[in-house]
């Protein structure tokens, strides 16, 4: 199976193979996409990619008119499967359309907030606007998507078909090249009609109504036709995308769809009490979906990301809070200049060491702003302290966190930006595989769950976040680590610690905690002891008792220091 | 190793030079095709932000539904002016119904007709003096000329034709004691804005453009307010104006210059420019936009150490090279202009062509 994800910065080619019975990544490959000017071809990026891939392994992938070869021939060469997903491309601008604030509209906003789309205006019934107010918002914002959704199955319809009537007619005078796709998902009898007034000149998508009652809410249908959408957009803007959609048989896929399916997947197979956390920092965006049983909250933001749409971060945050988890004194003044400068150029690295904590900094504020961005869409069961729900795992990707030096950089900016609590292992995604593997669920599972299970994924350690109050100091959990090999560590963890206990990656062992009255670590409430199973991780077993929420010293000098050592303490640093 | 496609920025002395200019919406394209124009001259006419409002004519005209269409006097896409009969008269009333400003009529349905009030009108400027080579006939034109062109890396989306004239070197702050008088009018190129009474000074001087490596970030929403067009070079910060540009604008002061700032996105051909048109007294082409790096490829750093530095490329080493941040990266071999050989990462490198 060869996976292409085409990024907003980098275009991943990654070869998967059976290696003794079970799927698993033979070879990866990586070059700059070409999706932007001056190319606008994603093509150029694909074929260095694959090339990378056949130069490690020798396997010729594509013929010589560099058309993939699929099926595999006898001779080894080709793939049997080809699987493409895709984040790059121009921001599609989305009106939304619905009947009620606190109903419909809610649910569009939420829609909207998981795939990637700017909401460049909003139409509701009840918003007073005359008919030709409304045409007049749709031709000002030219959006290249129009939502619509409105009445519950059943109900009454004429109100949004006079809406859908209005912007019919304002999307009637485009100029022919100016492409828009309309998505209705609202009450499901008007579907006839409502294609009807969009014929001929606009296509609509339909799907199931997303509120088919005032007290239910389903947007996983209306999120499918969203994404297919925003593909044809794209596809008719970039080149080379529509190739790469006949390479996969008509089954590429949004990068966060596949990334979400992987969540999903991952949330049905752990305990279905406890959730599983995705995080993706990317350059034009960032995601972040919680899986709670199998139910997937997902959350693209377009404003966030560690590139282009960084300038978007001082929306949500300060350039204090990005200077604070810095472990050198920065001037607030070159921390601005540093993301105006990164959003003119995202492709750029880090070559020095301060910019490089810059950039963690960066991404600490960013999955923050995206974390509290997301939580309100979360079920209200797990979402009661303002804390971080327990989490079985916490997968994490990116180019800033993949592309770490070293695994505690990426741990200890998780660890500072999601504030996870009680016990969960922080994986790391650093070939991006998760998006890919996601869309090969459908057709090839056992390939997703083989490699899923593989060291492909770097666990960077199991993490065990005590919470409760105490003084600085104050012995707060007793542990024992008996490591399969026979080995022992015991000690006590005080209050403010950050501590790492050694654990290589092929280890396993028995795990007990004994926290003091006060402190939860998630064995059924404060001060309750346990015992559970742990693996061994590039970092080992992560003691994270600087408490909830995380409190750094006001202290600008002190705050300095503290930051470089728990750089330290987690081995980030020398 | 595969060819490396690297992002350009035009640093061209003299070369051919077409650029597309487009109407927000469909208008009247005015230009001939052939037709030498110069940078004042509007080549295109169209209009901002139309309104919409829809005329019943069933109660208009007094008239049931089915009959409206027999009292029509025009159809779809017709243009009126204010007051022009656009149905009637109907019955013994003789009531009419009328354009209520000028405008076109859009649709025609169910007894309501759609009409377009004409929004404020606007001309579309050639922006600098070229040939039509090229028109739609109702939305955009392309303009050719022959010149010298620097691009840049950010704008405040303005555009403005003045006479070029330096402040300063290419690494030096511009004060406000430098913008004297004579700079009245004038569009300014310099090293670094880090000062916002200088803008101010511009400003009271009606200073007609400014093209600096670098300003500092602060300045931002102050620059996005400016009348006049600002572009950077390099970006923000205090980079200095790379010395190939540097040198072009200095050599060509005293000549008209058109400067450009719109931003486009990633993936729109639209950049923060100047052009300085010149005559070509032989055949020159359009520049290249797609450049493979090669030993000799001359290059510019865009991220620190070094940003701003000009060299070219010594070698390419299949091996990718540790940074001090950790990194790994491939990585190029570069001679910079007074600072020697370094190894910089593909990815902090454009090409200056």
């Amino acid at each position: 199976m060869l996976a292409i994800d085409v990024g907003s910065v980098h275009t991943r080619a990654s070869l998967f193979d059976v290696v003794e019975g079970r799927y698993r990544l033979v070879a990866t490959g990586r070059a700059a996409t070409t999706a932007g000017t001056p190319l606008l071809d994603i093509s150029e990026g694909v074929r260095q990619a694959i090339e990378q891939v056949q130069s490690v392994t020798g396997r010729p992938l594509v013929d010589g008119s560099e058309n993939l070869i699929l099926p595999a021939s006898s001779s080894g060469a080709g793939v049997d499967l080809f699987i493409a997903t895709a984040s790059a491309g121009p921001k599609v601008r989305a009106v939304l359309v619905g009947m009620m604030p606190g109903v419909s509209m809610q649910s569009l906003r939420r829609l909207a907030d998981t795939s990637y789309v700017e909401v460049v205006g909003e139409i509701l019934l009840t918003d007073r606007r005359r008919e030709e107010e409304r045409i007049d918002v749709i031709r000002s914002a030219r959006p290249d998507l129009v939502l619509i959704a409105g009445g519950t199955d059943r109900g009454a319809g004429q109100s949004v078909l006079r809406i859908a009537e209005a912007i019919g007619l304002a999307l009637a005078m485009n100029p022919e090249e100016e492409q828009v796709r309309v998505v209705f998902a609202g009450n499901r009898q008007l579907g006839q009609a409502v294609t009807e007034v969009f014929s001929p000149s606009v296509p609509v998508l339909h799907a199931p109504n997303i509120r088919p009652s005032l007290e239910v809410e389903d947007l996983s249908p209306a999120r499918q036709r969203v994404s297919e959408a925003i593909l044809e957009l794209r596809s008719a803007r970039i080149i080379g995308l529509e190739e790469l959609r006949q390479w996969s048989g008509g089954h590429m896929q949004l990068t966060a769809d596949g990334f979400g399916r992987v969540l999903r997947y991952l949330g049905h197979i752990y305990d279905p009490r406890r959730g599983v956390l995705g995080v993706d920092v990317g350059a034009s965006h960032v995601m972040l979906g919680a899986s709670f049983g199998g139910s997937l909250h997902m959350t693209v933001r377009a404003d966030l990301g560690l590139g282009s749409s960084l300038p978007g971060l001082l929306r949500h945050a300060d350039l204090e809070d990005v200077q604070r988890w810095l472990p050198f004194e920065m001037p607030l003044s070159q921390v601005r200049d540093y993301i105006y400068n990164k959003s003119l150029r995202p492709g750029t690295v880090p070559a020095e060491k301060d910019e490089l904590h810059l950039e963690f900094a960066l991404a600490r504020e960013l999955m923050r702003a995206a974390l509290a961005l997301s939580r309100p869409s979360w079920p209200r069961a797990v979402n009661r302290s303002g804390f971080l729900p327990p989490v079985e795992r916490i997968l994490a990707s990116g180019g800033v966190l993949s592309r770490t030096p070293r695994p505690g950089y990426a741990a200890l900016a998780l660890l500072d930006a999601l504030q996870p609590t009680g016990v969960v292992t922080m994986v790391l995604d650093p070939y991006n595989l998760a998006p890919s593997l996601g869309a090969a669920m459908s057709t090839l599972p056992m390939a997703s769950v083989h490699v899923l299970e593989s060291g492909s994924f770097v666990s960077l350690g199991t993490v065990i976040s005590p919470v409760g109050r105490a003084k600085s100091g104050r012995p707060i959990l007793h542990l024992r680590l008996e490591r399969d090999n026979g080995e022992v560590t015991e000690g006590v963890v005080r209050y403010g610690q950050l501590a790492v206990v050694p654990m290589g990656p092929a280890l396993h062992g028995r795990l007990m905690l004994r926290p003091e009255r006060g402190f939860d670590v998630g064995f059924g409430g404060p001060g309750k002891a346990g015992t559970l199973r742990v693996f061994g991780s590039s970092l080992g077993l992560i003691v994270d008792a600087r408490g909830r929420p995380l409190v750094l010293p006001r202290d600008a000098e002190r705050r300095r220091d503290v930051n470089h050592k728990w750089l330290w303490d987690i081995g980030a640093v020398e | 190793m595969p060819d490396i496609v690297a992002p350009v920025s035009h640093v061209t002395p003299l070369g051919l030079i077409r650029r597309e200019r487009k109407l927000p919406g469909p208008g009247t394209v005015v230009a001939r095709l052939n037709e030498k124009v110069l940078a004042s001259d509007v080549i295109a006419e169209g209009e901002l932000a139309p309104s919409h409002v829809f005329l019943d004519l069933v109660r208009g005209l007094g008239v049931p539904e089915k009959d409206v269409a027999r009292y029509l006097l025009h159809q779809a896409g017709d243009r009126l002016e204010a007051g022009e009969l656009i149905a009637g008269p109907a019955g013994v009333g003789r009531r009419t119904v009328r354009a209520p400003a000028v405008g076109r009529i859009v649709t025609f349905q169910r007894g309501r007709l759609l009409y377009e009030v004409r929004g404020k009108p606007i001309g579309l400027r050639a922006g600098f003096p070229g040939m039509i080579i090229g028109t739609d006939g109702t939305r955009s034109v392309t303009l050719e000329t022959t010149g010298a062109l620097v691009q840049g890396i950010w704008g405040n989306g303005r555009q403005e034709f003045a006479m070029l004239r330096t402040v300063g070197g290419a690494g030096e702050r511009i004060r406000s004691e430098q913008l004297d008088i004579n700079l009245r009018g004038a569009l300014l190129t310099g090293g670094i804005l880090d000062q916002a009474s200088t803008l101010q000074q511009m400003t009271q001087l009606t200073v007609r453009g400014l093209v600096v490596g670098s300003a500092t970030s602060d300045l931002v929403a102050q620059l996005m307010r400016m009348q006049f067009p600002v572009v950077l070079t390099e970006g923000f910060g205090e980079i200095p104006m790379n010395n190939a540009a540097y040198a072009l604008l200095t050599t060509n002061a005293g000549r008209e210059a058109a400067i450009d700032g719109r931003m486009g996105d990633n993936f729109s051909q639209q950049r923060p420019e100047l052009i300085i048109p010149l005559p070509a007294g032989r055949k020159t082409d359009l520049p290249e936009e797609v450049v493979t790096l090669t030993p000799g490829t001359r290059v510019r750093v865009v991220r620190p150490p070094h940003a701003g530095a000009v060299g070219s490329i010594r070698e390419l080493p299949a091996k990718a090279v540790d940074y001090p941040s950790g990194l790994l990266a491939r990585s190029a071999l570069v001679e910079l202009e007074g600072i020697g050989t370094r190894s910089v990462p593909l990815a902090n490198l454009d090409v200056l062509l």
